[in-house]
């Protein structure tokens, strides 16, 4: 029965034990997600808040950047063809028909605009009908009729012109600024041919970082200076070139978006009109090159972001385990107090229910003791004379009185385990104490084939504890040990005291070479009534009052078993014992000091 | 020479029954009173040399019937029975001036034994006091009235 019910304890034990870790597990899962969802979530927010609000800030910049940019080379270029159409405005206004013709007089100013402004190719005087009346240059160009080229219809009609790039006769790209000049009722253009290259250096040499560049598109959407990438001057842009317009276009172009052979990256596009010519001037960049600092700056306050949270985890983590395993801790200690304080309640309901079924019991057996005399006073004043009769008279009356001291015993026992007797407190000497109580049983023991080995520490010093509760305590360890070589030809038995000063008190070990105890009875031991001995052998209570006896003074005790091998009983001993049991003591003996020995 | 006078209370009829009649068995004049109240009454009316008390009793117990009976200042010898295990309760009952003690069940001879012993102190005790009285009336004579009163009837 006793090892059924140990097995269902086992078993409880163990499936609670499972209960237990998935409840932590469950506990530190809940307190990680906790603390990431209470530090990631308000990381994230900001690390968001932040990146947005950066790059649009950054992205205005940009954009701000890129259009003073386009603005100021609107303004060289347009500096520049103004200063060439005032320069050739200034000679038509200054100079007469008849003296521009003579060669040498256009060769002079031709050589100081050339000095003033530089950059001009060639300059010729034309008459209304096209004919060239002088010309100064690297070209033959004397006998060429510009009455059939489309510059001289619109100069003819608008005064100034700068033409697009062309080819004209010269198989080379350039363009020409034309003035008209009226003298009387005669019309004459002075035409100047533009340096291209000067002009186009202007342009084509601005570098924007790696992927920038400059350029000039016509109305047609012709190239009017080589982009620094693909296409060339007076090729067709693959771009739609768009309708003129006041002010400056900036516009993102998204990636892939695709103009004749291959897709184009993402890029930023600003662009603006000249007013004359009607040039667009584009400024192109990547994308990915103008946000550089940007996407830096993103990339940088993206790592930062994961390395915090990393640390954020690992800190959750540490700190979640380490609270679980106080948690665990506390729950382990809370439960050895619980599991103390059941063994109390027990040993208190026990106490309590023996001591009142010994007193119920006590008065019957009164009675029948009295009873049992009456019998023997009346026989031994009148005597009866069968033999028989008396001889069985005798026999039962002495059966009786034997059955009535055992049952004394037991309720002896029983309040024994029950009563709180006042402690007399003194100063006992553990291993002298140990050594009489041990010649004591010598004897008896011997008498079983066991030996008594001893291992004292010399430096014990006295304890103050209560001597007859000890003595109690210490002749019931040893009866057990002696009890526990049944049906083992011989053994020994080893006490050995121990000094503990930083624990502040003493160890005695009891340990016998005798059948040992199974480890599902183990917890029991204690237990009161809890016997492996044949009904009438024992009470159960001897280890139960040993258990509430050096707990009441302060000590605590202990077992290891291995069945087979043998028992090894601990008692630890303060050296002094609990503050209330001295107080009782001394208010005891301000009262009487009858010591009370039982 | 008669036994000691002796008033025997607990709270078991059958249990002072059979004590009484193995105490007058051995010569003692034995008196049963099953509560405490029914002792106080019976020690208002008359002297017994020896009270043997049960500490455990329904409705007054024993250390209150020793108190009542220590207030009526006999010259009385309480001897008390007590289980083992209020023994404390013992302890307290000798210190309020019981003779002493015995666990129940007891020996016959044992309780004969005390009885003897506490019946001794009696009349000691009554010696004692008499010496006294007579010691006072000789010393000074005029206080014998002080010192043995006339009873009242």
């Amino acid at each position: 029965m006793n090892n059924t019910g140990a097995g269902k304890l086992y078993h409880y034990k163990s499936g609670n034990d499972a209960a237990r870790k998935s409840y932590y597990r469950r506990l530190f899962r809940r307190f990680i997600r906790l603390t990431l969802l209470c530090s990631l979530i308000p990381l994230l927010l900001v690390g968001w808040g932040i990146n947005v609000h950066y790059t649009r800030f950054a992205k205005d910049r940009m954009m701000l950047a890129f259009r003073s940019k386009v603005e100021n080379h609107r303004k060289i270029i347009e500096l520049f063809l103004k200063n060439r159409v005032s320069g050739l405005q200034l000679i038509a206004k200054t100079h007469t028909r008849d003296y521009l013709t003579n060669v040498s007089n256009l060769d002079y100013v031709f050589e100081m605009l050339n000095r003033e402004y530089g950059s001009i190719t060639d300059l010729g005087v034309i008459d209304q009908s096209g004919r060239h009346l002088a010309y100064i240059g690297p070209y033959d160009l004397m006998d060429k009729n510009y009455s059939k080229a489309f510059w001289f219809k619109e100069v003819m009609n608008k005064g100034v012109y700068i033409s697009d790039m062309f080819m004209g006769f010269r198989k080379v790209p350039h363009f020409i600024v034309a003035v008209i000049r009226s003298e009387n009722a005669n019309k004459w253009i002075l035409r100047a041919t533009i340096d291209t290259d000067s002009f186009r250096s202007l342009v084509e040499n601005v570098r924007i970082g790696k992927t920038g560049e400059v350029y000039l598109l016509n109305r047609a959407g012709v190239y009017q200076t080589s982009p620094r990438f693909k296409g060339k001057i007076m090729e067709k842009a693959p771009e739609p070139v768009g309708e003129p317009h006041e002010g400056i276009e900036i516009r993102i172009e998204d990636k892939g978006t695709k103009y004749g052979d291959s897709p184009s990256p993402r890029r930023i596009i600003a662009s603006t009109w000249l007013l004359q010519p009607q040039w667009k001037l584009v400024i192109r960049q990547n994308y990915s090159e103008a946000f550089n600092d940007v996407s830096h700056a993103n990339l940088a306050a993206l790592v930062f972001l994961l390395l915090s949270a990393g640390a954020i985890v690992v800190v959750a983590v540490f700190i979640t385990s380490r609270m679980i395993k106080m948690i665990k801790e506390r729950d382990l200690e809370a439960e050895r107090l619980n599991k103390q304080l059941m063994q109390a309640g027990k040993l208190a309901a026990v106490g309590e229910l023996s001591a009142g079924v010994a007193h119920e019991i006590n008065n019957p057996l009164a009675i029948i003791l009295t009873e049992r005399q009456i019998l023997l006073d009346m026989v031994n004043r009148k005597p009866i004379p069968d033999r028989d009769f008396m001889d069985q008279f005798n026999k039962s009356m002495s059966q009786i009185d034997n059955q009535i001291q055992r049952c004394k015993r037991i309720t002896q026992n029983l309040l024994r385990f029950s009563r709180r007797t006042k402690s007399v407190i003194e100063p006992v000497n553990i291993n002298q104490f140990l050594s009489e109580i041990i010649n004591l049983m010598e004897r008896e023991a011997r008498s079983s084939g066991i030996k008594f080995l001893t291992d004292f520490d010399e430096n014990l010093p006295p304890v103050l504890s209560d001597p007859s509760q000890l003595q109690q305590v210490f002749l019931n360890m040893i009866t057990n040990a002696i009890d526990a070589h049944e049906g083992k030809p011989y053994g020994s038995i080893r006490v050995i005291t121990r000094y503990f000063p930083q624990k502040k008190g003493v160890e005695i070990v009891f340990g016998d070479t005798g059948c040992g105890i199974p480890e599902e009875n183990l917890d029991r031991i204690f237990d009161p009534f809890f016997s492996t001995k044949p009904v009438g052998k024992g009470t159960g209570l001897g280890l139960s009052i040993c258990y509430s006896t050096i707990k009441r003074l302060g000590g605590d005790i202990s077992v290891r078993s291995e069945v087979g091998t043998g028992s090894e009983f601990t008692i630890f001993l303060p050296s002094e014992p609990p503050g209330d049991l001295i107080k009782e003591f001394e208010g005891d003996s301000e009262q009487s000091t009858a010591a009370f020995d039982y | 020479m008669l036994g000691a006078k002796i008033l025997l209370v607990d709270d078991e009829v059958t249990f002072t029954e059979n004590m009484a009649k193995l105490l007058n068995a051995r010569g003692y004049r034995v008196t049963t009173a099953n509560s405490g109240d029914e002792a106080i009454r019976m020690l208002e009316k008359e002297n017994f040399d020896v009270v043997v008390l049960d500490l455990k009793m329904p409705g007054m117990d024993g250390l209150t019937t020793l108190k009542e009976i220590k207030k009526l200042d006999l010259f009385t010898e309480t001897l008390i029975l007590t289980g083992h295990g209020s023994i404390d309760s013992a302890l307290e009952a000798v210190k309020l001036g019981a003779y002493d003690y015995l666990t129940k069940p007891c020996e016959i001879d044992e309780l004969v034994a005390k009885i003897e012993g506490a019946w001794a102190k009696k009349d000691e005790e009554v010696k004692k006091d008499i010496e006294g009285k007579i010691q006072k009336v000789v010393e000074s004579p005029s206080s014998v009235f002080d010192v043995f009163p006339r009873e009242k009837k």
